[in-house]
């Protein structure tokens, strides 16, 4: 009989009694915010918009059936597929650029049918996989030399050059942001950190005066250009290429101490907030709920990444722990990049607020890292092989 | 053997790392947190001040522009409704936008074609507005001309405006707006006097709007544009509508509304609960004017000169100096420039217009200034009677011509022995030239600015010519040579280098005619409500009293009668014995001179003489004034002369219908079709 068969529906028993309500309250919470927040903000949009909500929840049904899939069976399955996992979304990648259509200027996403699939999403989560399982693997308990790190390295490259190539810079910002927190959980030699920490500065100081100029004038869209100028000048041409980012910061500050209430922002309901519904939920979100709903919000997501650290820490092995690390770095990087475009202390990069944004991808590759998480969390305790023994496991 | 019996990893390695993530994280939220508070509690009330900017916008309401009437009270220029269609392309062709990242296809349907149906644009027509709608759409952001609508049709016929108004819901995207539109109904008839609107051109509008003054308060703005002028209004360009615009014009209101990004209209409570107090201030509308001029009078008046292709009449009642008509021919279509039909129908007008060599638009009646012939010896002959520098009693003998020098000098006939009673009635130049040795040029020169030539009345309407009345020292300034007898004999006859305008003409002829009281011209009688009410009434204004003493003012008068009644005047033979008119005629050189290559047609037209009478009915206590100009009509007695009686014929006929009626005008002028 097979380890991963039927007779560990006993261990699953033992797993369910460690369900982590932590994490499920509080990502339920997100999810159901997140859709009264999406309801209004497409609320005064035309009436194809204001199905938009209703798409979002059955999107949450989706990713909640396959977060309890991707919970369910024990995480070291994922580990044993690791690479083979990795490999399917590399896949899919190449397959943007051969059946993706082209949509304002780059391609991401795959049509099967009438469903749309975005592969860059998933290759999130198959990226913290094979970097979980590469740690795994190779553990190093007297610290990690730089040649250590040219498999991750590797691993993390080949899908993040394949997405900026889309281009999806703020996806791409993303895997090198996970590899980076991962990267910075493990132990580096002192010497070859200083080797990385000189390299780094080097290559900012010398190459970055080859590069930059080269990146600028050959490598980034007109769009992306316009992106960084104007936030460096934010005040500057807010009739233009700053309007956008402006109104949301207007919309966030009209929100006040207590804001204006549900639905009745002004900037949203009178179509001053570009994206409302994909880059820009937030700013709704403070408009209608002021300062005091925004730390609540902000408080949430912070919750829920520290959490995470926690459901790392108590990880049983390094496997659960980098993966738990790796869904936390996920679900900050992308509510810290959000907030901080929303509130104009970053550039706008289009990057998605985690159960807020509208987009089936984005929704149901949170909820599997949720997933994943609470994985982790259930499975947290190590079961000693002779108390196994006595379980019957054998 | 199964993997659960193998030991779990070391996670020692990652213990230590934790709590850095961890305060990482604390960190970067916090950060976001310090900002939230900067934006939300510190900049709060700036952001909901920029933010009510945003949807607040002030509408102006419109105003309606005064009506003008007739003495009698028949419409003159009002406005019309009429209406223009903008297309939105975003909403009209919602197909022609690019299609949005992740945002779910929206099925809205094109109502271009059915719009295009309804407005009935031809093909052509159809295809250039799709191509342009494509390119605007090009992006579909919010500001992007995707949403600015463009202006598609002119002054809709009314059945496509009903229809559009019918249909709104299957044609979104096409929006009627009510611009309305200046309306002439007597269309050509006292053109120049009554004037036309035009859009406002630059020039004004940067007069009206100087630079930064968009960065002004509301006061400073009422000091540079008090009447609130804005690109696209239209204004009066000339006449009354011009001169009188303040009154006609009105004062627009405004209403503020809750607009979205795209510049949509909100309404409903959830719209209306975020205007404050003041939302609306009410607009107040134009005055109306009561004109002096009497349209069916000036109606008269055309019918009299059809026959002439260029001239001009004036009719003023001589006891108050108001004007009765005023005509210039030939004259255009109010209508055709005002806006309705459009634009392109205001181009086309122009083109014509000013390519027309007798020179259309030019009020001759006040901007036009011409040699006045014989009609100015009156003002001579008083000039050497007031100083009794002649007896009138003394006959000069006219042979037809008289030499100065060698110089010949003729006389329209051989009058024989003539007296200045004759010499007036019979027009003998021989006579004045004797009149002109007399009394000096500065003399006549002196009475003829006493009755008001060589200055501007005043009236205001349109530019006005000055005229020019020659004195010596203007000879001395103008010809380095000597000063010849010739000049002075050229000034008394009323030719050379005097000029005056038919407008002048006949206010000196009025004064004539009342005994020496010089009057300021009126046109406009009072300003009304829009409900008849009289807010202003202007009393006729005595400019001043000539000084000519009552005996030779009689004197010359008696010959101004004898001009059409003695058997020997130059209007006799074309008399009405029903008719007591006293008047001069005049026949005046223009000087021209033919060039070769010129077209003989248009060189012998231009060569021939201004044709010209002046005259006042009834002879014996006068009631008006009628001064009629043919250009290059050719000899005054018989051009001129005729459509002046018929004009003191016709206001005869129309006082004796109006005696017959005098309650009910009014009622008759709003029942009357022009």
């Amino acid at each position: 009989m097979s380890a991963y068969g039927l007779s560990s529906s006993r261990l699953l028993g033992r797993a369910r009694e460690n369900f982590d309500w932590a994490l499920f309250l509080c990502s339920a919470l997100l999810a159901v915010v997140g859709v009264v927040n999406l309801y209004s903000a497409t609320s005064v949009v035309r009436a194809s918009l204001q199905e938009m909500y209703i798409q979002q929840i059955y999107w949450l049904v989706v990713g909640g059936i396959l977060a309890t899939v991707v919970a369910a069976i024990d995480y070291r399955h994922y580990e044993r597929l690791g690479y083979a996992l990795y490999a399917f979304g590399v896949v899919l990648l190449v397959l943007v650029f051969i059946l993706g259509r082209d949509i304002r200027g780059s391609s991401r996403w795959i049509y099967i049918g009438s469903f749309s699939l975005q592969p860059s999403e998933f290759m999130k989560l198959f990226l913290i996989i094979a970097l979980a399982k590469h740690l795994h693997d190779d553990p190093k308990s007297e610290g990690r030399t730089l040649v250590d790190l040219i498999v991750p390295v590797l691993l993390t490259i080949v899908p993040l050059l394949l997405i900026l190539l889309q281009p999806d810079l703020g996806t791409a910002l993303i895997l090198g942001l996970i590899f980076l927190t991962v990267s910075a959980l493990t132990r580096i030699q002192r010497k070859s950190l200083y080797w990385l920490l000189g390299g780094i500065v080097g290559i900012g100081g010398g190459g970055g005066a080859l590069f930059v100029p080269l990146l600028w004038n050959n490598v980034l869209k007109e769009y992306q250009r316009q992106r960084i100028t104007a936030f460096l000048n934010p005040e500057s041409n807010i009739q233009g290429i700053n309007w956008h980012a402006y109104n949301a910061r207007v919309a966030i500050g009209n929100g006040g101490w207590t804001g204006q209430g549900f639905m009745r922002g002004t900037q949203n309901q009178y179509l001053f907030l570009p994206d409302q519904y994909s880059d820009f939920p937030f700013p709704v979100f403070a408009e209608d709920w002021g300062f005091l709903g925004s730390i609540v919000l902000v408080a949430l997501y912070g919750f829920l990444v520290l959490w995470s650290i926690r459901v790392a820490a108590t990880s049983k092995d390094r496997f659960g722990a980098v993966l738990a690390v790796g869904v936390g770095a996920l679900i900050f990087w992308h509510a810290f990049f959000n907030l901080g475009m929303a509130t104009g202390i970053l550039p706008v990069v289009g990057v998605t607020l985690p159960l807020f944004s509208y987009g089936g991808s984005s929704i149901v590759t949170v909820m599997m890292g949720i997933g994943l998480l609470m994985n982790v969390s259930m499975r947290r305790f190590y079961v000693a092989p002779g108390r196994a023994a006595r379980l019957g496991y054998m | 053997m199964s993997d659960l019996l193998v030991p779990r990893s070391d996670v020692g390695e990652f213990r230590k790392r934790y709590r850095w993530l961890a305060l990482f994280a604390f960190l970067a939220f916090l950060a976001i947190v310090v900002r939230l508070f900067q934006l939300q509690v510190v900049r709060g009330r700036e952001f909901a001040e920029t933010a009510r900017e945003n949807i607040i916008r002030r509408v102006t309401l419109p105003t309606t522009r005064g009506i003008v009437r007739d003495a009698q009270g028949k419409v003159l220029a009002s406005s019309r409704p009429s209406y223009n269609v903008y297309l939105v392309p975003g909403r009209v062709a919602p197909s022609a936008r690019p299609k949005k990242r992740g945002a779910p296809v929206m099925d809205e349907p094109d109502t271009f074609p059915r719009v295009a149906d309804t407005l009935r644009l031809n093909p052509d027509e159809r295809a250039r507005l799709a191509q342009r709608m494509a390119t605007a759409c090009a992006t579909d952001e919010d500001r992007s001309p995707c949403w600015r609508p463009i202006l598609v049709r002119e002054d809709l016929p009314r059945d496509i405006v009903a229809e559009l108004k019918q249909h709104q819901v299957e044609l979104a995207g096409a929006e009627v707006t009510p611009s309305p539109v200046r309306y002439y109904p007597y269309k050509n008839l006292g053109a120049h006097l009554v004037g036309y609107t035009a859009e406002i051109d630059a020039e004004t509008l940067g007069r009206f709007r100087p630079q930064g003054y968009e960065s002004l308060n509301a006061e400073e703005r009422a000091k540079v544009n008090p009447l609130g002028y804005d690109s696209g209004d239209t204004l009066g360009a000339t006449g009354v509508e011009h001169a009188w615009e303040s009154y006609l014009r009105g004062q627009r209101g405004w209403e503020k509304r809750v607009v979205d990004a795209r510049g949509r209209y909100r309404t409903g409570p959830e719209a209306e609960r975020l205007i404050d107090a003041p939302g609306r201030q009410e607009p107040i509308p134009g005055r109306d004017l009561r004109l002096t001029v009497d349209i069916e009078l000036t109606q008269a008046v055309e019918k009299s000169m059809r026959v002439h292709p260029a001239g001009a009449a004036v009719v003023v009642d001589v006891r108050t100096g108001r004007l009765l008509a005023v005509y210039s021919k030939p004259d255009f279509d109010p209508n055709d420039l005002s806006g309705g039909g459009g634009r392109e129908r205001v181009r086309q007008s122009w083109a014509k217009l000013s390519t027309d060599p007798l020179h259309p638009m030019l009020d001759k009646t006040m901007s036009g200034s011409f040699q006045p012939g014989s009609t100015f010896k009156p003002f001579s002959a008083l000039a050497a009677l007031e100083d009794r520098l002649i007896d009138p009693e003394e006959t000069v003998r006219c042979d037809g011509v008289v030499y100065f020098g060698r110089q010949p000098w003729h006389c329209t006939h051989v009058h024989g022995k003539v007296a200045m009673h004759d010499a007036l009635s019979e027009s003998c130049n021989i006579y004045f030239a004797k009149v002109a040795e007399a009394a000096g040029m500065d003399r006549i020169a002196k009475v003829a600015q006493d009755f008001g030539f060589g200055t501007k009345t005043g009236l205001g309407t349109n530019p006005e010519a000055p005229g020019r009345i020659t004195t010596r020292s203007w000879y001395a300034l103008r010809y380095r040579g000597q000063f010849r007898v010739g000049f002075t004999l050229n000034t008394a006859i009323g030719q050379g280098a005097t000029t005056v305008t038919p407008l002048q003409l006949a206010l000196a002829y009025g004064a004539l005619a009342n005994g020496g009281t010089l009057y300021l011209p009126q046109i406009v009688r009072a300003v009304e409500t829009s409900d008849g009410g009289v807010v202003q009434d202007f009393p006729p204004r005595v400019h001043h009293k000539v000084a000519i003493r009552p005996e030779n003012m009689t004197r010359v008068n008696e010959a101004l009668w004898g001009v059409v009644n003695d058997p020997k005047g130059t209007a006799f033979p074309v008399r009405d014995a029903a008719l007591d008119v006293a008047g001069k005629t005049g026949t005046a050189q223009t000087g021209f001179i033919t060039h070769e290559g010129d077209d003989p047609k248009k060189a012998w037209y231009e060569s021939r003489d201004h044709a010209w009478f002046a005259a006042f009915s009834p002879s014996k206590d006068p009631e008006i004034a009628v001064v009629v100009l043919i250009e290059h009509g050719g000899s005054g007695p018989t051009q001129a002369a005729p459509v002046a009686l018929q004009i003191v014929r016709e206001y005869g006929r129309l006082q004796a219908a109006r005696a017959g009626h005098p309650t009910d005008q009014r009622q008759r002028a709003a029942n009357a079709k022009p």
